[in-house]
């Protein structure tokens, strides 16, 4: 009876153990890559695992328990900052006049730029012959371009080929990440400056549409 | 007597033996610049040594550590690139300005935009190699000051600094190597997406008077 009660009760207290198990190594992990991202805002010389240990609270061996090498916790990183990334930095003003979708996609970009920058860095430095990352790297720049012709659809709309694809590029690079992090750190704008050499470049980049705001 | 002879002969074999030691230097910079060209990554003492057809010890008799190695081949670079990089058609027209500056900024970043990877990657420690860096982007500014002087002239601040922040940004290395390599255009289709966007950027050129 014991036996059999034993049996038939143990899947089901089983799983809320496995679950439970699986949620701290997931918290672990999580831990884990936030370390990492917060070591890197603080200084942009990539940390080291020992670093990353220290600063999560866990072991040098829990991180390799979790990530097998320093390369797979990066791309963990790069995934959460793509996940985070696409929902801080929804379109917001698509419909609006030209000033204000202008603003807007500066807005977000350089809010993006500001955060994410450090882990850009990294992820550019360290991407060596690897595939993940490479992918990685040119998701985000798809996403930045895609984002790009949401909001100024009706300006380029209005190109043909090769201008609009030129226009696009220029965006593009104008808009760049480390653009971003040059009138920040060399050039030493504030926040509201870089974003008004943006503002007025986008503007400048774009046509004029005779019958849009 | 014999002493004049001696000491003219001393200078000649001093002279020489230096020529050969400057000689060597300015191979083994050109031995890392070529590595560096291939690879796009840091050549180690070994890779430099065989390439230059010298020893690693000849190596670390000419620069005593790997970062020393790294600014001379920075400073190299730079006397090389303001040696080739003479401002042309100062005084033409808007077009040809603007053409001349892309067509001579292109060459630049194909030539130099391996080298400068490899420095951005190492400078975070080394203010020698920053403060190269900035001495490199100081150069680009300037040129682009003189090359677009009369549109820049009469442009009011903050106007004109934020105009030339925006034109140095967009015509960095990293953005010519991202036309290149992520956008896959050809050498003329880069120098035409350039040639536009500053044509954008820039102030309307005032006439003359």
């Amino acid at each position: 009876m014991n036996a059999r009660s034993t049996e038939s009760v143990g899947p089901d207290a089983a799983s809320p153990r496995v679950d439970g198990r699986r949620q701290r190594s997931e918290r672990t992990k999580q831990l884990i890559v936030e370390a990492y991202l917060a070591l890197l805002r603080e200084n942009p010389s990539i940390p080291t695992a020992t670093q990353i240990a220290d600063r999560a609270g866990y072991s040098v061996r829990s991180v390799f328990e979790k990530f097998p090498d320093l390369l797979a916790l990066r791309i963990a990183a790069t995934d959460h900052a793509i996940a985070i990334g696409t929902t801080q930095a929804a379109p917001r003003y698509v419909e609006a006049d030209r000033m204000t979708r202008i603003r807007s996609q500066v807005e977000t970009r350089a809010e993006t730029c500001e955060t994410w920058l450090p882990l850009w860095r990294a992820v550019n430095a360290n991407q060596g012959e690897s595939v993940e990352l490479k992918m990685r790297i040119r998701l985000m720049r798809e996403a930045i371009r895609q984002r790009l012709e949401l909001m100024y659809r009706p300006e380029l709309e209005a190109l043909k080929d090769p201008m609009r694809r030129s226009t696009m590029v220029a965006l593009e690079v104008l808009t760049d990440f480390e653009s971003w992090g040059r009138m920040r750190e060399f050039y030493g704008l504030s926040i509201e400056e870089s974003c008004a050499v943006w503002i007025r470049a986008i503007d400048r980049l774009l046509p004029k549409v005779p019958g849009t705001r | 007597m014999n002493s004049p002879p001696d000491s003219d002969g001393g200078s000649v074999r001093v002279d020489g033996r230096r020529l050969r030691s400057e000689r060597t230097r300015q191979l083994i910079i050109e031995a890392y610049m070529a590595l560096v060209r291939e690879s796009s990554q840091v050549p180690t003492a070994v890779q430099i040594a065989e390439r230059a057809g010298y020893s690693v010890r000849s190596i670390f008799e000419r620069f005593p550590d790997m970062h020393a190695l790294r600014v001379a081949v920075t400073d190299h670079a730079i006397a090389e690139g303001r040696n080739q990089g003479v401002l042309r058609d100062v005084d033409s027209d808007r077009m040809t300005r603007i053409r001349s500056h892309v067509e001579q900024r292109g060459h630049g970043c194909e030539r130099w935009l391996p080298l400068w990877r490899v420095l951005a990657t190492q400078n975070e420690e080394s203010p020698e190699l920053k403060k190269r860096i900035r001495m490199i982007r100081d150069l680009v500014r300037l040129r682009l000051e003189l090359m677009f002087q009369p549109e820049l002239t009469g442009t009011a601040e903050p106007l004109r600094r934020h105009t030339v922040i925006a034109l140095e940004t967009l015509t960095d290395f990293e953005n010519w190597g991202r036309m290149r390599e992520f956008y896959g255009l050809d050498f003329e289709q880069a120098a035409l997406v350039w040639i536009r966007a500053i044509d954008q950027l820039l102030p309307p050129t005032p006439k003359p008077s």
